[in-house]
């Protein structure tokens, strides 16, 4: 499903958290959006979702495939348009959330219910969206739960009983039980550890693939999001300031900000030798 | 391997064994179940019929004839405290039933995403919970009479308002909590919301609040009806057999002992029973409960 957002601002109590980003998705386009902490990564993706904070003021407009989810009363917002905006009526949001548009949450310890089992709370898009018998939900979910790389051991297992790579496959398996044709993955890997972030992306990849939907991959570490997408969006305080192919952008950076991010990761992950041989280096001639 | 399906017997034979593995949970469990038992067979058997007098035996000690003694009309004590355990059980069960629904309508409310539901509702609370269940009771007893549905109304409305406070900075937590985030992004709505994912995660609050409802509306129909807004006059109840005793504690204390120590037990009892329940049924406190 297509994806395109035009102009969209939002303000947060009288704060502008986000100033008129323009993000396009194309059917079946895995697609990073980057950025520091605190840039507004996460407010785009509850703004795509219609789940923003009481009291947030919006303009621009965003749509769907073929609907129109967001948009102002002069039109569907056009990017210079700073008319207030307004959502569908919450049925059709409600309809979409879960049934087309997926999401995997950034801490998989705490997006999970505590109290809920696993077969349940995988089921949970099912329950929602579709009028099924108890005996196809169970047979759908032990199929998601073997496409996550999980056995049914933990189908009657809560979230505290699990590691944080499960806890993210169970979150996995939810956001995709239902084959939405859009994944928001907002930071799904951010709570992991380096060789559980590398099974989750490669895992969501291969699954969005295989299901031919397009995502959205936020992040804020160009390592992960040079695996997890084809092309990106780097946000700085709010604007898009960077975009274009993951690879050349990982390669060469044209921004400030893109070019820390690229700096940080090189020196975090890619040349994390290098990088400790040069600060040796640094001391030792000190 | 095969997986063994949850099924919520299986769940509350888990919960009951684990209850009955502590002391205060068997003491709890014991007395409870001797209350359904008594308040069962007293719809077929009394000692003596609750109408029975005996004018030469009145404030009589207890004897072979009549196992706790008499009261002042020459009743059978015990009788009227099988039959009164009856009332209380309906009563404490209404009760129960009503504060629950109340105080989660209420919680419901209060943890609303509007910020002016919320804020109103909040308010709202903290205005009525400063009305006392007595005052309560004798505004609901003007238009509709002593009766034991005062006492369920009064009861209700007081312990659903406290239900509603108590339970509100749990509910509050789990309401902004990332779960129901991912539930809400996953299409559940409002009422959805509530039922699945927070009432479920609040239940330690709950068990405590609405055992203590239960506890506490055994005392206060004896309270209301000592003071002639409880049970009706002729309703077999541990309040009546209490007030209709209570006049004479300087020279027949023995009457007085009985009711006075059945209500002392049963509200321990349903007391101890909402801690017990609050630790057997939390499925991350209660390792059992995870393989049931």
């Amino acid at each position: 499903m297509s994806v395109s957002v035009r102009g969209l601002k939002v303000d947060l109590g009288g704060v502008e958290i986000v100033h008129g980003v323009d993000l396009t998705i194309g059917d079946g386009e895995r697609v990073g959006l980057i950025g520091a902490s605190g840039s507004g990564k996460s407010m785009i993706a509850k703004a795509l979702l219609g789940l923003l904070p009481q009291g947030a003021s919006l303009c621009g407009g965003i749509s769907m495939g073929d609907a129109a989810i967001l948009g102002s009363a002069s039109g569907e917002g056009n990017g210079g348009d700073s008319a207030p905006a307004s959502y569908a009526d919450e049925r059709t949001l409600a309809d979409l959330r879960g049934r087309y548009v997926g999401t995997v949450f950034q801490n998989p310890a705490r997006a999970l219910n505590p109290v809920m089992t696993v077969a349940r709370q995988i089921a949970l898009p099912l329950r929602l969206h579709y009028d099924l018998t108890a005996s196809e939900r169970a047979e759908r979910v032990r199929a998601m739960l073997g496409k996550v790389g999980l056995s049914d051991d933990v189908l009657n297992k809560r979230p505290h009983e699990l590691s944080g790579g499960q806890r993210q496959r169970v979150g996995i398996a939810t956001a995709l039980i239902t084959s939405p044709r859009f994944i928001i993955a907002d930071e799904p890997t951010t709570a992991l550890d380096s060789i559980t972030q590398r099974q989750i992306v490669d895992l969501l990849v291969s699954l969005v693939d295989d299901a031919g939907a397009s995502m959205l991959f936020i992040t804020h570490d160009f390592a992960v999001l040079s695996r997890a997408t084809t092309r990106c969006y780097v946000l700085d305080e709010g604007r898009i300031v960077e975009s274009g192919n993951t690879a050349d952008l990982l390669a060469a950076p044209e921004t400030a900000p893109a070019r820390e991010l690229v700096t940080a990761a090189r020196r975090l992950t890619l040349h994390a030798g290098d990088t400790s041989r040069a600060d040796e280096g640094g001391v030792a001639q000190s | 391997m095969a997986v063994t399906k949850p099924t919520p017997a299986r769940r509350a034979r888990v919960i009951l064994d684990t209850m009955w593995s502590s002391g205060t949970g068997r003491y709890a469990l014991v007395v409870l179940a001797l209350w359904a038992l008594v308040a069962l067979v007293s719809l077929f058997w009394t000692p003596l019929p609750l109408l029975a007098t005996d004018g030469y035996h009145v404030w009589a000690a207890p004897s072979a004839d009549h196992w706790l003694g008499t009261d002042g009309t020459g009743a059978d004590v015990l009788s009227w405290l099988m039959a009164g355990s009856r009332t209380n059980l309906v009563i404490a069960g209404l009760t129960v039933i009503g504060s629950a629904a109340l105080g989660l309508l209420l919680v419901g409310l209060m943890v609303a995403r509007s910020t002016a539901l919320a804020s109103v509702s909040v308010a709202v609370v903290d205005a009525l919970i400063s009305i006392p269940t007595v005052l309560i009771a004798l505004l609901l007893a003007v238009p509709f009479g002593a009766s034991a549905a005062v006492v369920v109304g009064a009861c209700s409305i007081a312990y659903g308002l406290n239900l509603a406070r108590v339970a509100r900075p749990a509910a509050l937590l789990a309401a902004r909590s990332q779960y129901v985030e991912s539930a809400r992004a996953n299409g559940a709505g409002g009422l959805r919301v509530l039922v699945q994912h927070i009432v479920p995660n609040i239940t330690p609050v709950l068990a405590v609040q609405l055992s203590m409802s239960a506890g506490t509306s055994v005392l206060a129909e004896a309270g209301l009806t000592y003071l002639g807004v409880g049970v009706g006059a002729g309703v077999p109840s541990w309040g009546h057999s209490l007030s209709t005793s209570v006049k004479l504690i300087n020279v027949f204390p023995l009457t007085v002992l009985w009711p006075g120590l059945v209500v002392t037990l049963v509200v321990i009892a349903l007391n101890l029973f909402g801690d017990a329940l609050r630790d057997a049924g939390d499925p991350v406190a209660n390792p059992l409960l995870r393989e049931a």
